[in-house]
């Protein structure tokens, strides 16, 4: 391992192929939180120092370039990834090679590797609050529609539960090719208007997200009559999309760039001046710029790049992150997260309408979540996303 | 989904396990997945009844203990046994103690879920079946002795097998019994006769 003049980390974003969008404002999270801390002076008068490779969306790519990273590169911590094949693929080269792995995305859970840290949500931190959400707002007719991989899959499997529990009902589910265009989704786009349901539940990811809410929205889908909700649907995707065809759609997830806070408002500003505009800023983005937050601070306390000992001191570890505190949880190296419930405005902003009390801790083996939960209740958010949004 | 994957978080796990760093990997792992537990270390002379699955260590284990302490229960359990080597003698332990399923050491955390669920499907399914198995047998005796006392019926009265049948079937309904009981008792009378002619 060098130590010599710098600590180097690996950064594995896809800058190009299908799910480029969300993986650049990863990527884009984790430079700025270097930025930051080198600006600092670095750790122990060292600078962070980035090797980053571009997978191109190629999920056995991630492991190559994982294994790259580690044997060439000499590099010991690395953060990546968006979809969970692509961390399938890292895990056994992490775990080989005893390796840190922070993972800043979202998930479906029923994993843990003593060599990662999960950044993002498990269903248990917003499945819940948002299936509450639909069914009390909208009605409980819900359509499913999602990429055809693992996460939608267990995502759904989730949310029906979830639903049932409030006396709902899935009323279609199909699933998709990730490189599906807008003619590929005519036929589901056709059986939503024949089937009429209240609200419809999407876990397609990635370019073909973007196309799906255009192709609902051109085929006079409004989304303040029948909402597309999501829990991967973010700014980018949105900016994507543009604000005619968004409005109205739902997303839940821990953080929202509209965010009206202290901590949110300075992370904006640094993104801004960094990267010109804060147009791509979303909640894989700020996981991974706290993530890296977190990697720093415990770096600063074990001074060495040891696999175990940056595990042990990061269990436990809190961040006052953009979207307030969170902590890497000591039990399951997941992090609590908040969990906020945002509905899409004329501006093509998102609009915070609920928000859980506290950080939910993460479950990531929770079978059936239970919709009473006292820890999923929501409060309502005054307009404009007020102090404690 | 299946009801073992639903029911996963109701299961009480005991790891009879000395207290190393596989120990402290699976507690933590069975912590993660959500089940009660509890740990003991030595091996225990008995079994808390309260405990539906038992991982057990059984390096250096003498297999007739274990099996003594893991049978000596009225609710049956689940057994999944821990071995760091794959010899025969530990081989043998493993069959001995009539395991579910099988953990190697060192334990990694991936895989225990599986093996837990393996271990208590399979157990299950046996358990369903012996059930069923015993059911059978009761069965296939019942019959036996239905058709046996036939035989004596037709023999003594010189009627056929059917009026046999009804005749049995007729005495059963009065004396509000089974038609097994009043087989049992034409056979067991027979018997007698039939022992007091020889005497």
């Amino acid at each position: 391992m060098t130590r010599n003049d710098s600590w180097k980390i690996g950064l594995l974003f896809s800058t190009s192929g299908v799910t480029s969008i969300i993986e650049q404002s990863q990527l884009n999270g984790a430079l700025l939180a270097i930025d930051q801390i080198n600006a600092k002076g670095g750790i122990q008068g060292l600078p962070l120092e980035p090797v980053i490779y571009d997978p191109g969306s190629i999920v056995p790519r991630y492991g190559e370039l994982a294994e790259r990273l580690i044997v060439q590169d000499k590099v010991s911590v690395i953060f990546g990834c968006y979809m969970s094949s692509s961390r399938k693929e890292v895990l056994p080269v992490v775990e080989r090679r005893n390796a840190l792995f922070f993972y800043p995305t979202l998930y479906e859970g029923f994993e843990y590797s003593p060599n990662v840290i999960y950044g993002g949500a498990c269903p248990n931190q917003n499945s819940v609050p948002l299936a509450n959400y639909l069914m009390s707002a909208f009605g409980k007719r819900i359509f499913f529609v999602g990429s055809d991989y693992i996460y939608p899959h267990e995502s759904n499997r989730v949310m029906r539960n979830v639903l049932r529990q409030g006396g709902g009902e899935v009323v279609g589910e199909r699933y998709f090719d990730l490189t599906t265009c807008a003619g590929g989704f005519t036929d589901v786009i056709k059986e939503i208007m024949d089937v009429r349901p209240d609200a419809i539940f999407s876990t397609i990811v990635g370019q073909s997200c973007i196309e799906f809410y255009r192709a609902y929205h051109a085929a006079g889908g409004n989304g303040r009559v029948c909402p597309i909700a999501s829990l991967t649907t973010n700014e980018g995707e949105i900016n994507a999309i543009g604000a005619e065809a968004a409005v109205g759609h739902i997303t839940a997830a821990p953080y929202f760039r509209s965010i009206n806070s202290l901590a949110n408002r300075r992370f904006l500003k640094a993104y801004e001046q960094k990267f010109g505009s804060t147009i791509d800023v979303t909640s894989c983005c700020e996981a991974a710029y706290s993530q890296v937050h977190l990697f720093a601070s415990v770096l600063e306390e074990t001074r060495e790049m040891d696999t175990d000992c940056l595990h042990e001191a990061l269990l436990g570890e809190g961040f006052d992150a953009p979207q307030g505190q969170i902590k890497i949880d000591p039990d399951n190296n997941h992090t609590y997260l908040q969990s906020r419930i945002a509905v899409v405005n004329e501006d093509g902003e998102f609009e915070i309408v609920l928000k859980v009390r506290r950080a939910i801790k993460p479950d990531p083996y929770l079978v059936f979540p239970a919709i009473h939960d006292w820890s999923f209740r929501t409060q309502k958010v005054s307009a404009g996303g007020g102090r404690h949004a | 989904m299946h009801d073992l994957i639903r029911d996963l978080r109701d299961q009480n796990v005991l790891l009879i396990h000395p207290r190393d760093r596989s120990a402290d990997e699976l507690l933590q792992q069975v912590n993660r997945i959500g089940c009660s537990f509890d740990h003991m270390w030595p091996v225990p002379c008995s079994l808390p009844n309260k405990f539906d699955m038992v991982l057990v260590d059984v390096t250096d284990q003498s297999g007739d203990k274990l099996k003594g302490i893991l049978e000596k229960r009225e609710k049956p359990v689940t057994i999944i046994a821990i071995i760091g080597y794959e010899n025969p003698s530990v081989l043998n332990v493993i069959f001995e103690i009539g395991a579910h399923a099988v953990l190697m050491k060192p334990v990694r955390a991936v895989g225990v879920l599986s093996s837990m669920l393996m271990a208590r499907r399979f157990q299950s399914e046996q358990q369903q079946f012996l059930k069923n198995l015993k059911k059978l047998r009761e069965k296939l005796e019942n019959v036996q002795k239905v058709n046996d006392a036939k035989f004596i019926l037709m023999r003594h009265r010189g009627i056929t097998e059917r009026e046999a049948y009804d005749l049995i079937r007729r005495q059963a309904m009065a004396k509000r019994i089974t038609t097994t009981e009043i087989a049992q008792s034409i056979i067991n009378a027979e018997s007698i006769l039939k022992n007091m002619g020889d005497s």
